[in-house]
């Protein structure tokens, strides 16, 4: 059926095409080149375009033109991927998921970047100064390995949300030394130093129902201490599932072990299943949705921005509209901190999480031209003049002598854990086969999550189909 | 001395001779064009060198019918139409079914046979999907049949506000489908949703309806059957008002129970339309996917997620082109035995009438 599309397309698009060269080319000393790159409708996007509109002027002189085809979040994937797929190559940049890497380089629709980087001192440097964690999960397939593919468009990483209003009421705060013997967290410095034991205290903490008082106010309705996402859809339960694997030891399928590295005995060690144990003890303390099995980052974010939990960990692509008052019922009570992680024995945190955000590529099908105008382009993205004026405008950036400048945690109460955050990230798999290694981890977490199995057998499910799986693959031998 | 040649409509087309009427020529020219290009011109060029030697065989075409079958040449735009857009797709995704290809890798197809529907003959995931879709299907359409059916009873009567009262009950099947799935999930939300604040009312503890898989299955058996009955009670309502009083009327006087009056004459004129709906809400049963998709996201875990979701997965998620075409034909086969069968009864009771 794609094929069939496909030709129809070509043929419309043909006979388009026709028409407009049939009136002549133009000749010009100047060339008209319109970069157009698929994206994602939000925020960071828009202002991607908008600064490209005020600001970018091609070095070469010709009048390049970024065209960003904006697609709403929900069928992005679905778009972008029929878009590749069909060979309409309408696309000479997009926005991708880190984890569709794989897929879209193993169909040939995504250029690998190495032969322009290597012998470009400026290029050298930015990709020098860019953290290295972004780098490999934005760039490499696979993952960690040497070959490159994207550049940064909006890193994001996990933060905590929580409401300073009841974190910081003088009531509660008694209340609280009095039942556990240690502080609530008020500052955002407290915050940080917040490990998984204390999110359980405080999920206990403020789970109130409707009629009790909270931070001295009468309910009006059921009130919950913490959230975080685990929902089916998409990745909205691995993302967090995957910085418990890794803060308790554990690992996911290791993908800079192929063909060596195994799912079996991995995936379900002792350690994973305590892990995946952890994460699931704590969703007793959250609203109700979250024993349906979709209570995704969406979810989670409109709870906590209808002002029904106390904290939530979420990406900060959501931090915006939750200090926005008209999208936010706490816009004024909301304050961030670094997410939670697993104290060691040494009394230190251990903070790993999975990397959220996206970087955008460069297509195959362009001309050397059209590649030059690309690379320029992505070049002065990566500038450290155009990454700060991104982040001053809401963005995030992954370059160090740009998120290093002390006005930069000016810019957005969250910057502050940006810089820390960034030390403890991690990527999920890159490999072609991600979506179906998703589908079923995510399948069988939420079976947990809503009771119908325990963790050991969830965890024993989901190694045995990635062992299967990427053996018949060839990425286990 | 030349001959004077006949004029040239009554000379018989010569089989090479070049006119824009001879089709037969255009076709020889097509079929050996079209192959030769795409072996020996590079694709592009081939693509545009095959389409003006398609275009030339239906320009020749149309004129050989210009002025004799006018009837023929009315419905060609529309056949065309149909073969393009749905026809050949569908001869292409068949074929490659017997491929072994995946949309988003280089590797061109490779025939293997019917590889693809063993593998998806043996996937266990399919049968639980067909179990789940079965399942679904049947108390979905088997709910709507019996609330239409009542509801068509009701608007069969006179009584005031019958119009308004329709309209509002018609509303649901107008409305599209990702409005009934947003409407729904709020609807079931235990936090904010309407349903989870009534049970609250009585129980004091909010309602989780979909925690639990019969819950999850309930709830989406529940959307389709308020998006559909009514449809049902269209059909139904039509039947009912196309009974001839006079037989009620003679019911009566011969003092026929209500019972016996339903199954003797109403039974009998609504009966076929009946089946119609019980059809056309099968085969749409089980293709059930938006609602699912909204509500439940197929979830708990996959206890509602149907087959045609699975489908998606298959071609969309994980790029296993040619095994979900596969499985789509096998869907497709299964619908047009369930029609047949359904076909078949009807006929049959058509001629016991």
């Amino acid at each position: 059926m794609r094929r069939a599309e496909r030709a129809l397309c070509l043929a419309v698009a043909g006979l388009l095409g026709a028409t407009v060269l049939s009136s002549g080319p133009l000749p010009a000393s100047a060339k008209d080149i319109v970069l157009k790159m698929a994206v994602p409708d939000w925020p960071p996007t828009r202002i991607m375009q908008d600064l490209a509109n005020e600001r970018y002027k091609a070095k070469s002189g010709n009048n390049v033109k970024l065209e960003a085809d904006f697609i709403p979040w929900p069928v992005y994937y679905e778009r972008l991927a029929a878009s590749l797929t069909s060979g309409e190559k309408k696309y000479q940049m997009a926005v991708s998921d880190s984890q569709w890497l794989g897929a879209f380089v193993e169909g040939g629709y995504y250029m690998q970047i190495d032969r322009f980087i290597k012998d470009d001192p400026e290029w050298q440097a930015i990709f020098e100064d860019l953290h290295p964690n972004v780098v490999w999960a934005y760039s490499t397939y696979p993952y960690k390995s040497d070959k490159h593919y994207g550049f940064p468009q909006m890193p994001d990483v996990l933060v905590t949300y929580y409401r300073k209003d009841v974190f910081c009421d003088p009531g509660e705060q008694q209340a609280f030394q009095a039942k556990y013997g240690k502080k609530l967290p008020c500052t955002g410095e407290e915050m940080d130093d917040a490990d998984w034991d204390m999110i359980k205290n405080i999920g206990e903490f403020f789970k109130r129902a409707k009629g009790e008082k909270l931070a001295g106010k009468t309910l009006d309705d059921d009130f919950y201490g913490i959230s975080y996402q685990a929902g089916k859809d998409y990745d909205f339960a691995i993302m967090q599932v995957n910085g418990f694997i890794w803060q308790h030891g554990a690992n996911i399928w290791d993908e800079t072990r192929i063909p060596n590295g195994q799912a079996e005995g991995v995936v379900n060690s002792p350690e994973a299943v305590k892990a995946f144990e952890h994460y699931l003890s704590l969703l007793q303390y959250m609203p109700p949705v979250v024993k349906t099995g979709t209570m995704d980052i969406f979810k989670t974010d409109e709870l906590f921005r209808e002002g029904k939990v106390a904290l939530n960990v979420n990406w900060i692509g959501f931090a915006e509209s939750s200090i926005n008052p008209q999208t936010s019922k706490v816009a004024d009570k909301v304050a961030f901190g670094l997410a939670p992680g697993l104290r060691g024995p040494d009394g230190k945190i251990v903070r790993w999480q999975n990397i959220g955000g996206q970087p955008f590529v460069l297509t195959t099908w362009n001309s050397e031209e059209v590649t030059k105008e690309s690379l320029d382009f992505c070049k002065w993205w990566l500038s450290k003049e155009t990454q700060t004026e991104f982040a001053r405008r809401g963005g995030q950036s992954a370059l160090k002598s740009v998120y290093s400048q002390p006005e930069y945690v000016t810019f957005r109460p969250w910057n502050r854990t940006w810089a820390a955050s960034l030390d403890w990230q991690k990527d999920v798999w890159h490999v072609p086969d991600f979506y179906e290694l998703l589908v079923q981890s995510q399948e069988q977490y939420v079976k947990a999550i809503t009771g119908q199995q325990d963790a050991k057998t969830t965890m024993d499910n989901i190694a045995a189909f990635q062992q299967d799986l990427l053996t018949q693959a060839g990425l286990i031998k | 001395m030349s001959v004077a040649a006949p004029p040239l409509r009554h000379r018989p087309p010569g089989f090479l001779r070049p006119s824009p009427a001879n089709w037969r020529l255009a076709l020889l020219l097509a079929a050996v064009l079209i192959p030769g290009s795409i072996l020996l011109l590079p694709q592009h060029v081939a693509f545009w060198v095959s389409l003006a030697a398609a275009a030339l065989v239906a320009l020749t075409l149309v004129v050989n019918a210009w002025g004799r079958y006018t009837g023929g040449l009315l419905v060609a735009p529309a056949l065309a139409l149909l073969f393009l857009m749905n026809i050949f797709p569908l001869m292409w995704s068949f074929g490659l079914s017997f491929f072994s290809y995946r949309a988003n890798r280089m590797a061109p197809p490779i025939f293997v046979g019917l590889q693809n529907y063993e593998w998806v003959l043996n996937d266990p995931t399919v049968w639980e999907r067909l179990q789940t879709t079965a399942l679904m299907a049947v108390l979905s359409v088997t709910l709507q049949m019996v609330i239409g059916f009542l509801l068509a009873l009701l608007f069969e009567k006179q009584f005031p506000g019958r119009r308004f009262l329709m309209i509002l009950v018609l509303t649901p099947m107008m409305l599209s489908f990702v409005a009934v799935g947003a409407f729904f999930r709020y609807y079931y939300e235990p936090t904010f949703g309407l349903l989870s604040q009534f049970v609250r009312m009585f129980t004091g503890e909010p309602f989780v309806l979909l925690q639990t898989p019969t819950g999850a299955l309930a709830g989406v058996v529940f959307a389709d059957a308020w998006m559909w009955s009514p449809f049902v009670m269209l059909l139904v309502l039509a039947g009912l008002v196309s009974v001839p009083k006079y037989l009620y009327e003679a019911a009566e006087i011969d003092r026929a129970t209500w019972w016996r009056r339903f199954r003797t004459i109403t039974f009998p004129y609504i009966k076929g339309l009946l089946l119609l709906a019980l059809l056309f809400r099968t085969i749409e049963a089980f293709k059930l996917f938006d609602v699912v998709f909204l509500i439940t996201n197929g979830g708990p875990g996959t206890s509602t997620e149907t087959i045609a979701v699975y489908v998606y997965r298959l071609a969309f998620q994980y790029f296993r082109t040619s095994q979900s075409a596969a499985l789509a034909y096998i869907l497709l086969f299964i619908v047009i035995v369930l029609t047949n069968l359904y076909l078949y009864f009807v006929n049959r009771r058509a001629q016991e009438a």
